[in-house]
């Protein structure tokens, strides 16, 4: 049996001490504890509360740094969705612009290929009836002259074949008479 | 040729006409037998061809005229394309012929027509040239078809134009 068994067994032996009151302690420990609580509460004040304080003094800047940290990045945060709401209605603008620019390019190109592909037609149209003018002026000089040499060559075998001797004889009278008359 | 030696032989056969006493029919001959020469490719070639013989072209041309034109046409011809001047002939001929009118102050009036004219109809032609030029004519008739029908007649530089042919050309042209 060691030492703490041996005072155990002394104790329980002794019987449980009595106070003079069961709810209130000793008038001796009431005084004792109460200064003693005193003294750490005024020395949880006196050393404590300024490092409570100023922690709470830096955990009130902490959290008001945040706020205003937060704050910042919240105006950020809006000026940069303004700038990406402008940048969007930018490109929309340079979206519709560029298209307007293509409409109007694509328009100006159709006219111009309009009016150039009117001009060659009228130049070619033009040029294909001069062609069909001058065959035809062509054709209709052929066509004369083929007429005229036919017509000359019937009316010179006409001619002859009814050139019979009266005739020769008239037309000889005739020029004899004619030069006679003449001066 | 040139003009002075076809000059030459014209006046030498003139005076050898004259010296005979046959100048009007012998340049009425050789004239005739110069438009036969002009007209007729076949005599032509016949007379000028100098691959031909002398004698073979003096011959044909005795053949030709052998009866037909006088001794001394016949001659003065064989004469000339004997001397290889056949191509010449009919320049010869009108220079004579041009000479022969001088000499009787006449100018040569060439007359084509596609029928003979009558000695009469010749007469009245002369007449009417002489009357229409101022001119004494030497009246020269050539037969040419090619004229169809009338006549035309050049007397100098003169031209008097009633041919058939010209007035077709000039239907035709018009045409």
């Amino acid at each position: 049996m060691n030492i703490f068994t041996s005072i155990f067994i002394a104790s329980e032996a002794a019987g449980p001490p009595e106070t003079h009151s069961w709810i209130w302690p000793e008038r001796a420990e009431i005084v004792y504890g109460c200064t003693a609580s005193i003294l750490i509460f005024v020395a949880l004040i006196k050393f404590g509360g300024p490092v409570i304080k100023k922690g709470l003094s830096a955990r009130t800047e902490k959290i008001q740094k945040d706020l205003d940290s937060g704050k910042n990045d919240k105006a950020s945060a809006q000026a940069e969705a303004t700038s990406i709401r402008a940048a969007l209605g930018d490109i929309a603008a340079e979206r519709t612009r560029i298209l307007a620019e293509a409409d109007a390019q694509a328009t100006a190109l159709l006219t111009e290929g309009r009016a150039r592909i009117t001009a060659e037609m009228a130049g070619l149209e033009q040029k294909a009836e001069a062609d069909i003018a001058a065959a035809a002026a062509r054709s209709g000089d052929e066509l004369r002259a083929e007429i005229a040499q036919l017509a000359g060559v019937a009316t010179e075998r006409v001619v002859s074949s009814s050139l019979d001797a009266s005739t020769q004889q008239a037309l000889i009278e005739n020029f004899i008479s004619n030069v006679g008359a003449a001066r | 040729m040139s003009d002075a030696r076809i000059d030459g032989y014209a006046r030498a056969m003139y005076e050898i006409a004259q010296a005979e006493g046959v100048v009007n029919e012998v340049e009425k001959e050789l004239y005739t037998l110069a438009r036969a020469i002009e007209s007729n490719e076949q005599l032509r070639n016949a007379l000028t061809d100098e691959s031909l013989p002398v004698e073979r072209r003096q011959t044909v041309v005795e053949q030709l005229l052998g009866g037909k034109a006088s001794t001394v046409t016949t001659q003065l011809v064989s004469f000339i394309v004997g001397s290889g001047r056949g191509r010449e002939l009919p320049a010869i001929a009108d220079k004579l012929s041009k000479r022969a009118s001088s000499e009787s102050h006449r100018e040569v009036a060439e007359v084509r027509s596609s029928v003979a004219l009558t000695p009469e109809q010749q007469q009245r032609l002369s007449d009417a040239l002489t009357k229409a030029t101022g001119k004494q004519v030497n009246l020269k008739i050539i037969i040419d078809p090619l004229v169809l029908g009338g006549l035309v007649a050049t007397v100098g530089d003169t031209v008097i134009d009633g041919t058939v042919r010209t007035r077709l050309d000039q239907l035709k042209s018009r045409l």
